[in-house]
């Protein structure tokens, strides 16, 4: 119910995190020295697996586990990339670590290189972030000239070094192959799978690729203990996750709190102020853009990785969208389409097209030009993009499209006769 | 194109597993498209082409169901696995590839009565066997502007373009020229350069054989026919010595295109043609082109028909007091020599027949090493190049070697006066003109350490310095695993040197007063190198008779002259530098009066009053492999459609075949002859290939260029031994010094007046004739 601040380290400590000195005396950089004196690589791994703590990307793959696929006998140097492309609609969470609380992820990427025997991290940011990356930059040189970063860290015979390196704005790289794509300067497009990361990623090395929350997330696990952050939330669902609210809410932003302890209802209404007055929720997409969305009769649903998954969502990014009952669940749909087009990447053909043709469709419905017959068209294409591409993007334009049309029956029927009227005030879309 | 991988069904590691209800094999690591294929189950494709790389999983178009595996399968990503079961043709998969063609098709225009690719289009052909048959989009298409010059020979149709990738792969892994990329990205993704300049190189048509849409199309054969039009030809091409396969288009008793063998010959050129082996077809005709018979007497020049020209040839052979010389020029085809040697024992008793081209003997112990085809390059671990430099001279080769380095992860070596075309991927170890043997001393070592080592050797250098072919030799069979290859210098040179037709003799003959009259095929001894001396020898009376496909020095001065169909018109067999036998085929119908060579000939020993026994090339080969120990029991048969390897030649074959043993002496320069197919003679005459004209040019490096204080815009006449010539300066990095590089085949036949008959060192003195 309450907030716990753990990767927000900056908010326990009530001010900005970007000095070396501030970040110390708010008690960062003790991990570090304690792993690197009392501690195997192999122990620490062993540390994050015990800890529970899952990806905070989107997929919520056991990050302890994604470590361990890493080859022990390879000959090739190891690299951990943190994924900084932060671009999922509705999602801002790393922007505030990287901008306020930048030591916290160094640390946190330098932890996971010594678990897994890396030589370099790599900060990909994306590319819109131009101040965070300079608060990076400098947070990187900083650390680098106390001898926090370079060759044998607190006297001991690890050597690691972390490379910012931004983005030029395109959604899809915030996939890990396509990033490593664009990281190794190449067009970024998603790899053909197998081989994963783990086994060859960047330089066809093996990576190790997490989320920036993520890999701040790691030194307060080893601080407190990995017993400590499993103690937290659900046996399932351990630690903190970040929120990012916004929309039709009073107090939009980012609030950490404890998995499985908060509900939906609490998190809009108690943490983020509640809707403006008088209005209702309409639809809430919890993690982020890519989601099926809810609705009013979800609110109750506890915030973890497995009841939402039991309300018929994902817990995502954490990229909470909550749209009150002045907006329009298909217009919305269509907003939501319109970018997964622009941002496709065009190298699979289910969804270079198929998003193009779900956009127009939806154009037409928005339009009021749309027939009964377009809709089953609509759900036809879910079946031949689904399943038949090449990477999670497509899913994630289909996903929230199909929940729309189940949950909001009305609404589209009301589409299809009249069409969506125009909102005022209203942005003008870019395409 | 070739679409699917070859796949060994007798090969060790076979894979048991259920496809479609039967059981069958694949060799382990099989993609399962290949092994669907071979087992006569089409799984189609777009973006897959194992030629180009490894599978992109782009298109999905290949969707398959997989027993225990959730969704559907991509089956060119799949590779075999023991027992697994694959359904291609269950609901479920047929769904998947009917979807993905609805998708596919969605922006796609369907312009295909007026698209150069329809009627033999993989998205049509597909979209009959596979699609669903009827569209549901109703929404407006997309559209570009068209269509567009990617460059001066490929159009690009953007609506058209599926986005398989090929062309960028193909650009980025195959040719490895870095130009071509995909921007933009979702349905605005458009093919361009990187650059935004035209895609100007030297393998780019290539992208229009594996564009399995019409979005890439020839220039030259925009709008020229539709595929039920025409009908194709399976050939050779006649423009360098490796002897590509290729396939003609031919309508209206024309070539109107030249593409890569849908099937293609994997130990030759994997399919893919170089541009002027795609585009030098153009060059065919042309204001040069011979069109009609010429005699020469006392009353002047005439224009006449075959059968009077054949008997005014008669006439002049005839009349000679003393033998008659035959030279063969390097296209001579085997039956074209091998009835010139029948005459030689018969009608013409007496005469000498030799070759336009180096004298073999420098070169009979290197031959006579364990040799190989191109395929062996990809399975190599160390390929060394001797000499040479084989992008521009033995095009396709160099993409066989970039394969081997970019997939295979082979270690590439040149060795030479230049770094050449493969300078990004070869470790270059230099060796100034004459200094190879060294060199070669050095790469034995490395061949000795290394596990499948291939050497590529340069004709033309080696025989210029015989100790380091000799060493060379020595190295290649000290070690058993080691494999050759020539990187040969003249078209058909391997099969003339087969048949023991020597490169010398002829010319010393004929400036001793020996032959009466000389015969040519294919030759103009006057464009050759030495031609100063040829042309001195050919000062007296001697009469000549020429039978050449189109005018050059040689036809202007000959006494008859005879226009013979050029390689793209009649039958005939070429022998590549590795040494395979593969047939030329009837393309063309060529000009009305024009014959085949080798018919000229018959005709000749027939009006000689000593007719072979045969009547056509089929015969007069059969005939000739009943009597050339260096082709025995070649016939159009045994070559079949992809050629049959001959032996290799005895270690003391054409022993005597030398010419004067020469030291290049020390003043001067170095002279280094290269060969630029882009650059040549035939080049030159196709209007398509216009983007490679260049000038000829004296070439030097920069330290070169200030030790004689010339800058690339002065003109400087090179004087050597043998003779003189005036070229422009240009200046390039990489190049020995004290050297000048001049490409050989150019219009002016520069470097060949530089140079002695038998090619060997020359050092030419410079001065500068002219400062702009």
């Amino acid at each position: 119910m309450p907030l716990l601040n753990s990767v927000y380290r900056q908010r326990e400590a009530g001010k900005p995190l970007v000095t070396l000195d501030d970040y110390r005396a708010a008690g960062g950089y003790q991990a570090l020295p304690k792993v690197l004196a009392e501690m195997d690589p192999d122990d620490l791994q062993y540390e994050f697996m015990r800890s529970g703590l899952r990806g905070r990307g989107g997929a919520g793959f056991p990050m302890g586990k994604k470590a361990s696929f890493l080859p022990k006998d390879s000959q090739r140097p190891k690299y951990v990339v943190c994924n900084a492309d932060e671009s999922e609609p509705g999602t801002f969470k790393d922007r505030e670590i990287m901008e306020f609380n930048p030591f916290q992820l160094l640390e946190g990427i330098t932890l996971a290189g010594y678990a897994i025997g890396a030589v370099r991290g790599y900060i990909y940011i994306r590319g819109e972030y131009e101040h965070q990356a300079r608060v990076l930059d400098r947070a990187v040189a900083e650390a680098r000239a106390a001898g926090l970063l370079g060759t044998g860290l607190f006297k001991s015979t690890f050597d690691f070094d972390i490379t910012v390196y931004r983005g030029a704005g395109a959604y899809i790289c915030g996939e890990e192959t396509a990033l490593l794509e664009s990281l190794e300067g190449k067009r970024g497009q998603p790899r053909l799978k197998p081989p994963f990361p783990a086994v060859a990623g960047l330089y066809h090395s093996p990576t190790l690729i997490n989320n920036v929350e993520t890999l701040a997330a790691l030194p307060p696990i080893v601080e407190k203990g990995a017993d400590w952050y499993a103690g937290l939330g659900t046996e399932k669902s351990p630690g903190t996750k970040i929120f990012c609210v916004s929309g039709h809410v009073m107090r939009p932003g980012n609030y950490e709190i404890v998995l499985g302890e908060t509900t939906l209802r609490e998190l809009i209404f108690v943490h983020a102020g509640g809707l403006r007055p008088g209005r209702r929720v309409k639809a809430v997409w919890v993690g982020g853009s890519s989601v099926p969305p809810l609705g009013e009769q979800h609110l109750d649903t506890p915030l973890d990785y497995e009841a939402l998954a039991a309300a018929g969502t994902m817990l995502g990014s954490g990229g909470c969208i909550v749209m009150d009952d002045s907006g329009s669940v298909v217009r919305t749909t269509l907003r939501l389409v319109t970018f997964y087009r622009h941002e496709s990447c065009g190298k699979c053909s289910p969804c270079r097209e198929g998003t193009s043709w779900m956009e127009k469709l939806l154009q037409r419905i928005v339009d009021g030009q749309a027939g009964p017959d377009d809709l089953e068209m609509l759900k036809a294409l879910f079946g031949r993009i689904s399943g038949r591409t090449l990477c999670p993007l497509a899913e994630g334009a289909v996903g929230p499209v199909r929940t729309a049309l189940e949950l909001f029956p009305d609404d589209w029927a009301d589409a299809l006769e009249n069409g969506v009227p125009v909102p005022e005030p209203m942005l003008p879309v870019s395409s | 194109m070739a679409d699917y991988a070859r796949v060994d069904l007798d090969a060790e590691n076979q894979v048991t597993f259920e496809l479609n209800g039967r059981q069958v094999s694949a060799p382990a690591g099989t993609m399962l498209v290949d092994a669907c294929y071979a087992h006569g189950v089409e799984v189609p494709i777009f973006c897959y082409e194992p030629r180009i790389g490894p599978p992109v999983g782009a298109c999905r178009m290949c969707l398959v169901e997989v027993e225990g595996m959730r969704g559907l399968q991509t089956a060119c990503s799949t590779p075999v696995r023991p027992d697994m079961v694959v359904r291609t043709d269950s609901p479920a998969a047929k769904d998947g590839q009917e979807g993905v063609l609805e998708i596919l098709l969605m922006n796609h225009p369907l312009d295909c009565p007026v698209c150069d690719k329809g009627g033999e289009c993989p998205l049509q052909d597909r979209s009959f066997k596979f699609g669903g048959g009827k569209s549901r989009f109703f929404e407006g298409k997309r559209h570009f502007p068209k269509p567009l010059e990617l460059s001066s020979r490929i159009a690009l149709d953007q609506e058209r373009c599926i986005s398989c990738f090929r062309c960028v792969r193909f650009s980025q892994e195959v040719a490895q020229d870095g130009q071509l990329t995909m921007q933009e990205r979702g349905v605005q993704s458009q093919i361009t350069t990187f650059s935004g300049d035209a895609y100007e190189d030297r393998f780019t048509g290539n992208i229009i054989d594996v564009c399995p849409v019409g979005a890439l199309t020839s220039i030259p054969y925009r709008f020229v026919a539709r595929p039920w039009d025409i009908t194709n030809t399976p050939s050779v091409c006649g423009l360098c010595p490796v002897g590509c396969n290729t396939e003609l288009t031919l309508r209206d008793g024309d070539v109107k295109r030249v593409t890569g063998r849908p099937d293609p010959n994997y130990e030759v050129e994997e399919g893919w043609l170089c541009d002027v082996g795609r585009w030098g077809f153009d060059g065919d005709g042309g204001i040069t082109r011979l069109t009609r018979a010429i005699v020469r007497d006392a009353n002047g020049e005439r224009h006449t028909d075959l059968t009077d020209a054949v008997a005014a040839a008669t006439v002049a052979l005839r009349g000679a007091s003393k033998p008659v010389g035959v030279l063969l020029g390097a296209t001579a085809t085997v039956e074209e020599a091998a009835i010139a040697l029948e005459l030689a024992g018969g009608a013409l008793a007496g005469a000498r027949v030799a070759r336009l081209g180096i004298p073999a003997a420098p070169l009979a112990a290197l031959r006579a090493t364990p040799r190989a085809q191109l395929d062996e390059i990809e399975r190599a671990d160390l390929v060394a190049v001797v000499g040479g430099d084989p992008g521009l001279a033995q095009p396709i080769t160099e993409l066989r070697m970039r394969k081997a380095v970019l997939r295979n992860g082979a270690r590439l070596v040149t060795i030479g006066s230049r770094p050449g075309t493969l300078a990004d991927v070869a470790t270059h170890v230099h060796a100034a003109p004459g200094a190879l043997t060294a060199a070669v001393a050095e790469l034995a070592a490395q061949i000795g350490a290394t596990g499948r080592p291939v050497v590529l050797w340069d004709e033309a250098e080696l025989a210029a310095e015989p100790a380091a072919a000799e060493a060379l030799a020595e190295a290649v069979s000290a070690n058993g695993a080691t494999r050759q290859i020539e990187l040969g210098a003249d078209v058909n040179g391997a099969g003339l040197r087969a048949l023991g037709i020597p490169a010398t003799g002829l010319l010393e003959a004929l400036e001793a007063g020996e032959l009466g009259a000389l015969l040519t095929v294919r030759a103009d001894p006057r464009s050759a190198p030495g031609r100063v001396a040829w042309e001195a020898a050919l000062e007296g009376d001697v009469p000549v008779v020429a039978l050449a496909t189109h005018a050059d020095r040689t036809t202007d001065a000959a006494t008859v002259v005879i226009p013979v169909q050029s390689l793209l018109e009649q039958e005939g067999t070429l022998v590549s530098m590795t040494g395979r036998a593969q047939r030329v085929r009837r393309g063309a119908e060529g000009p009305a009066g024009a014959a085949p060579g080798w018919e000229v000939l018959i005709a000749l020993g027939h009006h000689l009053g000593a007719p072979p026994a045969y009547r056509t090339a089929s015969a007069a080969l059969a005939a000739a492999g009943g009597r050339y120990a260096g082709i025995e029991g070649l016939t159009y048969d045994a070559m079949g459609v992809g050629g049959v390897e001959l032996p290799r030649p005895a270690a003391d074959h054409l022993a005597a075949d030398a010419g004067p043993a020469r030291a290049a002496g020390s003043d001067g320069l170095a002279l280094v002859a290269t060969r630029d197919v882009y650059g040549g003679r035939e080049a030159s005459r196709a209007p398509a290939l216009a983007a490679f004209h260049a000038p000829a040019a004296a070439t030097v490096s920069p330290a070169t260029a200030a030790a004689l204080d010339v800058t690339d815009a002065d003109t400087v006449t090179l004087t050597s031994p043998y003779g003189a010539a005036s070229l422009p300066v240009r200046i390039v990095d990489g190049l020995s010094d004290d050297a000048v590089f001049v490409t050989l085949g150019t219009a002016d036949a520069a470097a060949e007046a530089l140079m002695p008959p038998d090619r060997g060192p020359v050092r030419v003195g410079v001065s500068v004739e002219a400062r702009r």
